[in-house]
């Protein structure tokens, strides 16, 4: 159904979350002390005496501020792997650059490697030669360099290149002098995009930056008053914004940090509860000392706030158990767990799939939690409703190595009460090929390639996929008892390999033992799986029940006979060995029409030598109809049985099988069949003949349309 | 999508119509006529839809709950009586309520608002509720937006020059933009008579209720098919690209997929495929509905006995092991979000091939493994072991980790030099080298309290291990260059002292 107006909702390709350069301060004085002290040190009660604890640690304004941002990468790369890209500046007497726009670059692994290599501030570098604005400027021109998906896009739209915008989040993390030191910075930003700017109008792989968005985080020590206020966002120009964020080191910029990065990408919190704490559950961590106390739990997770869109717009947020942290800032939404029952594939109605990122990543109840639905299990979330009323409104689950949070529609269908399929079209035949369909199917399954795999001068992989549905259905009839060799057992190794694309030199000779095999059963006189549905009487004679057979192998193998020379061999295979030419017979039969349509056969057959065009075969097509209704007044006499296979969808020229028993045989067929007893007389200029044909492949192309069903649906409908 | 027929029953409705002729009709004549027409043509052509009809005046009123029962609508409209003024805002409101109990709010809507374009005076009018629309509480918001996606169809039976004499047409204008800007408003062409009311439901019909037909293809193999709801063109980034993307007529099947793989995927909606056949080409207007109606079943019949590909696939598909073949089931389309890859999980829909062609069968010969989903190549911070000492429950445990092993070596010496150098590792890119000097001194301790009974070799990693991090905290730039080789994961455990011993010594 239409959710164009929800699809809007989502967050622009281009909008300033998709660039989000990190500049943090490493300048001595961000060595100095957070004065939050970490106690790491704790005793057991056993080993108490007599030892003295080591003193608690403390992290310096550098280390918060590193582990800080770190975090926010890390929430920001769990839900966003792709396309929301982060460029890590620190900044002392010159600017780091650490990572690069390219997806490669982008993940926390890198991050900190560059770190490690940066490693602390030195507390003894000359102050005055260090500045942020050093990094605040290569964030700017970091901004106007052009991001592997905006050059994608910009080269696939062309002519609408200017569609892709650049804009772009500043994150500075410094611990600034005053208020009048950020206005100097902010200024500083202001001149340099209008500088940058104008060297970007003249380069092809840097943007004109149209939207900055600055948020300044100033960091100071425990216990120490700031020098520096809050300001909420505001415009400094038609180009950049700026908000000032003054926060304590250690836990209070973590928090800060949290809401940040939930902000700047439509974040929100659920927290599931009553998570049972089994001991069969605690498999992430035995060396806990409480691990076999059984509670619940509870974890809080973050993903894209569109997860509760439904939430949201009834006004059910307050029923949905939402709570308001401590700081008034951020809320989450509770939902409840459901013990999986077992692991039943079912396919949930959903109605959209979020990627998640815990809180708190690595504590126990968190790991317990991703561990278990990354080793496959899916749980069910309940909403607590008012009214007790037990409503599954989500549902979590892995794919991949990633843990989706799935969205279910857990209201009325529109869709209810369908009609049911045995009612409409084709609702009353029973006897489809179910079964070999089936099998057709597994056959059709599909596969990743990988990107490394595909050569990519070639076809995609799904073209490849469509062009083998192509070619396994050219001759598929779909019920029973329009077919004798799909019936047929015998029949399978030859029906396997002709569908192939290539055959190799092995499949032509299989193909070969099949048809000589049939000949062998002709011989013996061996019955055939002729279905009798319809036909007065036993049914076709034993002969003319060989001769339908082979008429349905020879249309199979004739739409594939023009793919490579191997394909046509087995098709000449089958023409020399097929039962005797029905030449005579059929002189015999219908002595009463056959100058009439001798007269026909002579002119549709010098059609055919010329190369066909799509006119032709339409002309072909209504010669068909034609005769079909011939065929069907002839019928009608008490000694002709009803036609057995129904006319297949053939291409080809000359092709419409010689199906119908002592009945008619139709015009294409007669010919057909002169053709062929004179072709396989003189069986190598046959092979000549029909390879200097050019353009035999495109002729079955022609006809590959509905062409063929529409004339073969029609006659059975006026019946 | 479900129908909301909103008809305006206040005294203005009755207004005459000028006539030439003999009868005299009221507006609510045409309407009532118009909305016959459409509930005709629902029921040969759009029968799956379900349908409310609501009348308003000052108050509203639910004539006919949700249903695809469209006798029964028409039977309510000739029953329609006549009412006071009229009362937009309330009828939204009722709307809303309607709408959410039924189908929540999520469900996408259309709405068809049948009114004169007299749009009430005074408290209570359009005019009113929009002027006031800055003034109010959040208890008594304007009902629009309705919370679910709306299209809404405002019918005038109302020439369009009658409603710019007023300021009706403005506030009808304002009002499709409140709703989201998605519908239309139509008026009459022309005289107000049986004939141009028709032309205007005519012409919503074709909009918004003309069934969507479709060719279900298979390679060779083919279907003609209604796809019900019709599919809606989708924006998925207005700035990109701005032009909807539309479902295909053309439904091409490229291969299949296990149901387990594609695994409760997010689909932006649900579509019955229901297989028709071509002859019964029924005129979409409406209008020849009836001619059809007496050849229909006949028609009917014999395409039920003609082998169709929906029903053969259907029946396939529900005879597959993991199907539940008991249930009521039908043939059913999802979509998923345009683009190249709308489920990570199966990779890019261009890069599904055939399965002959993979070197072997991915599936396995006994269908015991598939090559879904497709892994990210980057793992997840909750997939890793990452080091994260924001609380500081978080590096304690880390500490306690490092000691408990240091007090079962040399047993535990792969496990002790893994849990530190993934210490080292996070203090080394936090900056954090008190800590690093911190646990050397731990280490150290550890040392002195060894048991006489302890192997020699535990008091060898010990204070080996304290004296590298005590290097490492003291890092210069030479011996930062040397961290690169102490990070290999290979280096744990008794393999770290050879190493060590050839860079640092």
């Amino acid at each position: 159904m239409d959710q164009c107006t929800v699809q809007m909702c989502k967050t622009k390709m281009f909008s300033v979350s998709h660039k989000t350069v990190f500049v943090v301060d490493h300048c001595p004085y961000m060595a100095e002390s957070s004065r939050q002290q970490v106690e790491c040190d704790v005793l057991t009660k056993s080993r108490a005496q007599g030892v003295i604890p080591l003193a608690p640690v403390s992290k310096s304004l550098w280390t918060c501020a590193v582990e800080c941002s770190m975090e926010y990468c890390r929430i920001l790369y769990d839900i966003y792997p792709r396309d929301k890209l982060v460029n890590y500046i620190v900044s002392d007497s010159e600017f780091h650059i650490l990572n690069s726009w390219r997806q490669e670059d982008q993940s926390t692994h890198e991050l900190m490697s560059a770190l490690a290599a940066v490693g602390p501030p030195n507390p003894r570098e000359d102050p005055e030669c260090c500045s942020i604005l050093h990094g605040l400027v290569a964030a700017v021109e970091s901004l106007c360099k052009i991001t592997e998906l905006q050059h994608e896009r910009r080269t696939s739209l062309m002519d609408t290149a200017e569609r892709v915008a650049n804009r772009g989040r500043i994150i500075c993390l410094t611990n600034a002098k005053s208020d009048t030191h950020v206005r100097m910075l902010e200024d500083c930003i202001q001149e340099t995009i209008l500088e940058q700017n104008k060297l970007a109008a003249g380069s092809d792989r840097l943007m004109a930056i149209q939207q900055c968005d600055l948020v300044l985080v100033h960091i100071h020590p425990q216990g120490e008053d700031t020098l520096v206020s809050d300001r909420p966002k505001k415009e400094i120009s038609p180009l950049l914004t700026s908000e000032v964020h003054s926060v304590r080191a250690g836990r209070h910029l973590a928090t800060k940090l949290n809401i940040l990065v939930q902000q700047h990408f439509d974040f929100a919190s659920t927290t599931i509860t009553n998570i049972p704490m089994k001991p069969t559950l605690n498999v992430c961590d035995q060396e806990e000392q409480h691990a076999n106390t059984s509670a619940n739990y509870d974890v809080e997770l973050l993903h894209h706030r569109d997860a509760h869109l439904e939430f949201f717009k009834s006004g059910d947020l307050h029923m949905a158990g939402t709570s308001t942290r401590e700081n008034g800032l951020k809320e989450t939404i509770t939902l409840k767990w459901c013990t999986p029952r077992t692991n039943s594939i079912e396919l949930h109605y959903c109605t959209g799939a979020y990627r998640i990122s815990p809180t708190d990543v690595n504590s126990r109840p968190s790991s317990c939690l991703t561990n278990f639905l990354l080793n496959g299990r899916s749980v069910l979330l309940e909403q607590p409703r008012k009214s007790g009323s037990k409503v599954i409104s989500h549902m979590l689950s892995s794919h991949g190595g990633e843990i989706f949070l799935h969205v279910l529609n857990s209201n009325r269908s529109t869709l209810e009460d369908p009609p049911s399929i045995s009612e409409g079209c084709g609702g009353r035949v029973t006897d489809y090929r179910i079964t070999d369909f089936g099998e057709f199917m597994r056959e059709n399954r599909l596969t990743p390639v990988s990107e490394s795999s595909h050569d990519p001068s070639g076809k995609l992989p799904v073209e490849r996929a469509k062009a083998q549905l192509e070619r396994h259905t050219r001759y598929w009839p779909m019920i029973i008892s329009q077919t004798t060799i799909f019936n047929m057992q015998a029949v399978v190794p030859l029906a396997n390999l002709i569908v192939k694309e290539t055959l190799s030199e092995e499949d032509v000779l299989t193909c070969q033992k099949t048809v000589y095999n049939l000949v062998d059963m002709e011989r013996k006189n061996d019955p055939l799986p002729i279905s009798t549905v319809g036909s007065r009487g036993k049914g076709p004679k034993r002969d003319e029940q060989y001769r339908i057979m082979w008429n349905e192998l020879e249309t199979l193998v004739k739409t594939h006979s023009g793919d490579t020379d191997r394909h046509q061999r087995v098709l000449d295979c089958i023409i020399a060995c097929r039962s005797k030419p029905p030449e005579e017979e059929e002189r015999k039969k219908r002595g009463r029409k056959r100058e009439d349509r001798e007269d026909r056969t002579e002119k549709n057959g010098s059609k055919d030598t010329d190369d066909k065009s799509w006119q032709d075969s339409e002309r072909l097509k209504g010669l068909l109809d034609k005769e079909d209704q011939e065929s069907e007044v002839i019928k009608d006499s008490p000694d002709s049985p009803e036609p057995l296979i129904k006319k297949p969808r053939l291409s080809t020229e000359e092709v419409q099988p010689p199906e119908r028993a002592k009945g008619p045989v139709s015009l294409l067929t007669m010919w057909t069949n002169r053709i062929t007893v004179a072709n396989s007389r003189k069986h190598q200029e046959f092979v000549g003949r029909v390879s200097s044909v050019n353009n035999k492949f495109e002729l079955y192309q022609q006809l590959k349309d509905e062409n063929g069903m529409d004339v073969h649906e029609n006659g059975k409908a006026s019946r | 999508m479900p129908t909301v027929v909103l008809m305006d029953v206040s005294l203005s409705m009755t207004r005459p119509v000028a006539q030439d002729g003999s009868e005299e009709f009221q507006r609510k004549n045409l309407a009532v006529h118009g909305l016959n027409m459409l509930f005709e043509h629902m029921a040969s052509n759009y029968r799956m839809e379900f349908t409310t009809l609501m009348a308003f005046s000052s108050l509203w009123e639910l004539l006919v709950p949700f249903t695809r029962d469209y006798n029964a609508l028409q039977e309510a409209l000739s029953n329609l009586e006549d009412y006071d003024k009229t009362c937009v805002e309330s009828a939204l409101q009722g709307v809303s309520n309607v709408v959410q109990q039924e189908w929540g709010s999520a469900c996408p809507c259309q709405m068809v608002m049948v009114t004169d374009g007299s749009l009430g005076i005074g408290k209570g009018s359009l005019r009113h509720s929009l002027q006031t629309l800055k003034q109010r509480g959040d208890d008594k918001k304007f009902p629009l937006p309705f919370p679910f996606p709306t299209k809404l169809f405002i019918m005038c039976v109302a020439n369009a020059e009658e409603l710019q004499m007023t300021d009706a047409m403005d506030n009808l204008e304002e009002l499709l933009r409140l709703s989201g800007g998605d519908g239309q408003i139509f008026t009459m062409e022309g005289a107000l008579c049986m004939k141009s009311v028709q032309a205007m439901f005519g012409r919503l019909i074709d909009h918004a209720y003309s069934p969507f037909h479709a060719v279900l293809h298979c390679g060779n193999l083919s279907s003609d098919v209604q796809v019900f709801p019709r599919p809606e063109p989708v924006v998925m980034d207005e700035e990109v690209e701005p032009m909807p993307r539309a479902v295909s007529t053309d439904l091409e099947i490229v291969g299949f997929i296990e149901i387990g793989d594609i695994s409760s995927p997010p689909v932006i909606s649900r579509h019955l495929v229901l297989p028709i056949a071509v002859n019964k080409e029924v005129d979409e207007v409406g209008a020849g509905a009836t001619d059809e109606l007496e050849e229909e079943p006949s028609a009917s019949q014999m395409a039920g006995k003609s082998p169709n590909f929906c029903v053969l696939l259907h029946g396939s598909l529900k005879k597959l092991p993991k199907s539940n073949s008991k249930k009521k089931s039908n043939l059913m389309m999802s979509l998923f979000d345009p683009g190249p890859e709308p489920l990570p999980w199966l990779g890019k829909i261009s890069h599904l091939g055939p399965i002959s062609e993979a070197a072997e069968n991915p599936y396995g010969e006994d269908d015991s493994k598939s090559p879904f989903p497709v892994q990210p190549s980057v793992k997840r911070s909750y997939a890793q072991n990452v080091t994260v000492w924001i609380k500081a429950s978080g590096l304690q445990t880390d500490v306690q980790k490092i000691l408990r092993n240091a007090r079962k070596l040399p047993d535990k010496t792969q496990t002790f030099y893994k849990e530190l150098n993934r210490l080292r590792k996070a203090a080394l890119a936090f900056g954090f080298w008190e800590l690093l000097k911190g646990v050397a001194d731990l280490l150290e301790r550890e040392c002195t309290l060894l048991p006489d009974s302890a192997h020699p070799d535990a008091a060898f990693q010990l204070s080996h291990a304290a004296q590298q991090l005590k290097l490492a905290s003291t890092a210069t730039s030479e011996i930062c260059n040397n961290r690169l080789k102490y990070r290999s994961p290979s280096l744990c455990g008794p393999r770290w002292r050879t190493v060590c011993a050839d860079c640092c010594f």
